[in-house]
């Protein structure tokens, strides 16, 4: 259920690594992909794609 | 005839609105919001909060007290809260108070999430200060926790709160003008330009602003109603909720502002007043005030306070209004170590005072539209204005008429050191209108002059005036 604010997604995937060890545990889970992708350097042609899903 | 005003800033919940009656306080719920409180009513850190002054004091009325034409069908139940003195807002704190606020806020917060209750938003303007001791006031924003979610209101406690400490503690860069400049505080990419190199090792920074910053970047198309069925999926729990709000208050009691030299910071120390004249100040302010039973007084450039402790004990509530947030800061934090809730510290640019802002302009009302003060101090001030400012004297004492409440006033004689001081900065000649004579023209011409007295040293003089209608 969504509150009356937009929670947005980056904020709301951060707090798992904030919450240390168990956090980061959900965190991995949800993907290497999501966690390299903010810092991996991108190919021209993916730029501006919406690869998350 | 009763007269209701709905609080322009209570219309972005649906669940709880607050309006004012007659000078009380209401809160409507509706069926959704009334539940919440239930919960948080029955939990037992609620009392022991408002004991302890970290949450509003809050009450159920009849739902009769709120008039049908307010009420319309949604609202169900009806609360009563204690009215703030005053209220300032975050941009007119002092770092040591926008710290104090996050603590309170992320201690009621965690009390919250070990009685299954979380809260729906993280906003510093959720937070107001008695004298010096932050209040939560939005008993609405508690609501019944859902497993498996993060707090709702991170990003905007990052946004309003924690970046803003960030900034000031690790940066040294003031935070009232940012936040003043949007009422949703600073955006996570925008601080994460700022913090570059090195600063990415400073406490909080990598995590909540780095990170932060990029995956608000990466998934800003992402539908938050995905991402907390993943996080779900992947075993986010109530317990790591309470694991990251408990890490955010770790690192927001740590924060702290490397003081900077401040020209006013000395100022008891280096001013031209002697103790005599110190005294004869304050005996005028006591005698100016007593009897009078002000409610509330400004001390417009106000400094350390020094005359809002005077005023203190001839009125209800004063409010200590400077420019120099390091003097304030050091006033703020002597008042909370002596638990005092009747000296409010407010960080404020007198040439340049808080505007209305937000939706309309109207979510935050403007400094001098808050509140109409029974008495005003204004020493030490007037040549500040005048001099620095090029405030000509006739707007000045339009302006001190206009704010409604008795006046007590000091002229500093062009002749006087500090003011001397001043006029050396302008051309000569610049401000030939700044004389004593033409102060007091001026003055009587919109105020009844009580009582005046010049200092020994004949370049100094104190008026106690009323407003004429």
């Amino acid at each position: 259920m969504l509150a009356y604010l937009d929670a947005a997604s980056g904020s709301m995937i951060v707090q798992a690594i904030v919450a240390g060890a168990a956090g980061a545990a959900v965190f991995f889970k949800l993907g290497w992909r999501r966690i390299t992708g903010p810092f991996r350097r991108r190919p021209a042609a993916e730029v501006g794609e919406q690869d998350e899903r | 005839m009763s007269d209701l005003e709905l609080e322009p800033a209570s219309f972005r919940d649906p669940a709880s609105t607050v309006a004012y009656l007659d000078g009380r306080v209401l809160r409507g719920l509706t069926k959704e919001g009334a539940a919440d409180f239930d919960t948080l009513a029955a939990a037992p850190f609620f009392a022991k909060a408002m004991d302890d002054g970290k949450l509003v004091r809050t009450t159920q009325v009849p739902i009769e007290d709120l008039p049908q034409s307010v009420r319309g069908d949604a609202w169900v139940r009806a609360l009563e809260h204690e009215r703030i003195p005053f209220v300032s807002y975050p941009y007119e704190w002092t770092f040591s108070m926008l710290r104090d606020a996050a603590l309170v806020h992320l201690d009621l917060l965690l009390a919250a999430l070990d009685a299954d209750l979380t809260m729906k938003d993280g906003y510093a303007y959720n937070l107001a200060f008695v004298g010096a001791r932050p209040v939560f006031i939005d008993v609405g924003s508690f609501e019944r926790v859902r497993p498996g979610e993060p707090w709702a209101g991170y990003r905007q406690f990052c946004q309003t709160m924690l970046y803003p400490l960030l900034l000031q503690a690790h940066k040294d860069v003031r935070f009232q003008p940012w936040l003043r400049g949007a009422i949703q505080g600073i955006q996570p990419q925008d601080l994460a330009k700022l913090f570059t190199g090195t600063d990415k090792m400073k406490p909080g920074v990598l995590k909540h602003v780095s990170l932060h910053g990029a995956m608000d970047q990466r998934y800003s198309k992402s539908r938050a109603q995905d991402t907390q069925k993943e996080l779900k999926a992947a075993g986010f729990s109530t317990e790591l909720q309470k694991a990251t709000v408990a890490a955010i208050r770790k690192l927001v009691a740590k924060l702290d502002w490397g003081r900077a030299a401040s020209e006013w910071n000395d100022y008891q120390k280096t001013s031209t007043y002697t103790d005599a004249e110190r005294e004869i100040k304050a005996a005028f302010v006591a005698k100016a005030l007593q009897g009078k039973g002000a409610k509330l007084v400004f001390d417009l450039g106000g400094n350390d306070g020094t005359y809002s402790r005077v005023a203190a004990n001839h009125a209800a509530y004063v409010v200590c209004a400077d420019g120099d947030d390091l003097v304030l800061d050091g006033l703020y934090r002597s008042l909370r170590q002596e638990g005092n809730r009747q000296i409010l510290p407010a960080h404020l640019d007198l040439g340049d005072p808080s505007p209305g802002l937000g939706w309309r302009g109207r979510e935050r009302a403007a400094f001098f539209d808050r509140s109409r003060p029974d008495a005003v101090l204004a020493l030490a001030l007037l040549h500040h204005l005048a001099i620095t400012g090029n405030v000509p004297l006739a707007e000045l004492v339009d302006w001190l008429h206009a704010l409604g409440g008795r006046l007590v006033v000091e002229f500093v004689d062009p002749t006087d050191p500090m003011a001397d001081r001043l006029l050396a900065n302008k051309p000569p000649g610049m401000h030939g209108d700044y004389r004593r004579e033409v102060f007091e023209r001026l003055l009587e011409s919109r105020f009844d002059v009580v009582d005046r007295e010049e200092f020994p040293s004949g370049t100094r003089t104190l008026y106690h005036a009323t407003p004429r209608r």
